[in-house]
């Protein structure tokens, strides 16, 4: 240990010339100056170590006992250092060359979009722009992937969804477009039938022969609107076009607990601010924890790489933001009125756009385990025609 | 005086079951094989080569023999000595 200290600190090896070299190290030893590793090379030389803190001393002590001293070698950190900085060219190339490759492999080289046509991609790559996903930017400045997945859904209206994945220097954004389906002009002969089971309420043909009535009961799939017009020797074909407004039930259930407890940030956040090294966390900024009754706190953790390797230190940023819980309760009556506008809600995002609502009954209704648990039926008027083509028989 | 001191000394390492090196000032001598030699409560060093060790003790010298000898540490009352030790010699002056 002793040795490890002294080579830290440096040292040199000394050779003492002259007669009586053991009073030399009687007179050290007592004056606290410590020698080690003394060779005798012949009757007036001896090899000595020396730390390089006591050297000044030791030479007066030379001088008292008329011996000459001749330094050999330096050894230890400091001559090391002091040696290596003669090429400190090749070092500092060394260094900035690490550096350099640590910059560059925590950089974005590459930008692949996959799945998107032309128009898109641009688009893509443009609102990736605006969040800073730019060749040549440094991965650990961004947003984390899954924080640039979720903006980029958000921007981009025509997709569906942005799969972003992230390898090593280079991103990968996989997408799936949007199918918007061009409304087709069927031209062709076709009859229209009862896409479910339903009361007609009113019925307004453009085109074709109305088979159904007012008021007729049609089961899903039974023919509405004939594309057969004209004498029944000789039928015409047409494309039957028209609208035919059934009513539906539909049935809905809903449950609607009592008592909710609810979370809500109160706006109130801290922020801390570690660097990871070999897994341990060592806190950089902000060392208060914001002392929040009710908290709830996320990771946000950067990694750095050299090369294809992940570096053993990060950066991590952890949030904490207060919470607040917020109790709701309902009575009886409240909540039956709440799971009604739930029920309709729900309701309505099944529906097309043009349905009505024309009625609604609670079916049926009973309270447990702190729960209402509501059956709604709902008559609804809506357009129950669609078109389905009349196979054309050739040859006739 | 003197005499009677050492007595006393000699009575309490045989008595009192103390460490006969604490009690009397006396030299403490390791070996390892023939490789080292660790010595404890020494005076001083009065000639060095590379075949012999001559230290001060206490009372009278103690001569190491041996070949290669190279003082690996030395402090105020220790020393570790290294090479191929022959005979430890003890003298009275």
């Amino acid at each position: 240990m002793k040795t490890k200290w002294n080579h830290l600190k440096g040292y040199v090896r000394v050779e003492i010339i002259g007669q009586d070299s053991s009073s030399f190290i009687n007179t050290c030893i007592q004056s606290g100056i410590s020698l080690w590793d003394i060779q005798p090379l012949d009757d007036n030389r001896a090899l000595v170590s020396i730390s390089v803190s006591d050297i000044q001393r030791a030479r007066s002590i030379l001088k008292e006992n008329k011996l000459k001293i001749r330094i050999k070698e330096k050894k230890g950190t400091p001559f090391l250092l002091k040696r290596m900085w003669k090429r400190n060219g090749f070092i500092l190339g060394m260094l900035s060359f690490i550096c350099l490759l640590f910059l560059l492999s925590n950089m974005i080289w590459n930008i692949n979009v996959t799945g998107a046509n032309p128009k898109t991609e641009y688009e893509l790559r443009k609102a990736a722009v605006e969040l800073g996903v730019i060749k040549g930017k440094f991965i650990f400045l961004l947003p984390n992937v899954r924080e640039i997945q979720r903006d980029l859904t958000e921007k981009m209206d025509n997709v569906t969804w942005i799969g972003v994945t992230q390898h090593g220097t280079s991103y990968r954004f996989e997408v799936v477009e949007k199918e918007i389906p061009e409304a087709k002009q069927v031209t062709g002969p076709r009859h229209l039938v009862a896409t479910k089971e339903a009361v007609i309420h009113s019925v307004f043909v453009e085109k074709g022969q109305p088979i159904v009535g007012v008021n007729d009961y049609v089961k899903k799939g039974s023919l509405l609107v004939s594309g057969l017009i004209g004498k029944e020797k000789k039928p015409q074909l047409v494309s039957a076009k028209g609208e035919i407004w059934g009513e539906v039930w539909y049935q809905t259930e809903v449950e609607v607990p009592l008592n909710t407890s609810f979370q809500t940030y109160t706006g109130k956040s801290k922020n801390r601010h570690y660097v990871s090294l070999f897994g341990l966390n060592v806190p950089v900024y902000g060392f208060s924890e914001g002392e929040f009754k009710d908290k709830t706190e996320t990771l946000n953790e950067s990694p750095l790489y050299l090369a294809k390797w992940k570096m053993p230190f990060s950066y991590i940023k952890k949030e904490i933001r207060e919470t607040d819980g917020v109790k709701r309760s309902y009575s009886k009556a409240e909540a039956i009125e709440v799971g009604k506008k739930m029920a309709k809600k729900e309701l309505s995002k099944k529906l097309p756009h043009d349905a009505k609502i024309n009625g609604e009954k609670v079916w049926q209704q009973n309270v447990s385990n702190g729960k209402v648990k509501l059956t709604m039926l709902y008559q609804v008027i809506e357009n129950i025609a669609s078109a389905q083509p009349i196979p054309i028989q050739q040859g006739e | 005086m003197g005499k009677l001191r050492q007595q006393v000394n000699k009575w309490m390492m045989q008595n009192l079951e103390l460490p006969a090196d604490v009690v009397m000032d006396l030299p403490r001598i390791t070996m390892i094989g023939q490789l080292h030699i660790y010595i404890e409560n020494h005076r001083g060093v009065k000639a060095f080569s590379n075949e012999q060790l001559t230290l001060k003790l206490k009372q009278g010298v103690l001569h190491i023999k041996g070949s290669e000898f190279v003082i690996k540490t030395i402090l105020p009352e220790e020393i570790l000595l290294e090479g191929t030790i022959s005979s430890v010699d003890f003298e009275n002056e």
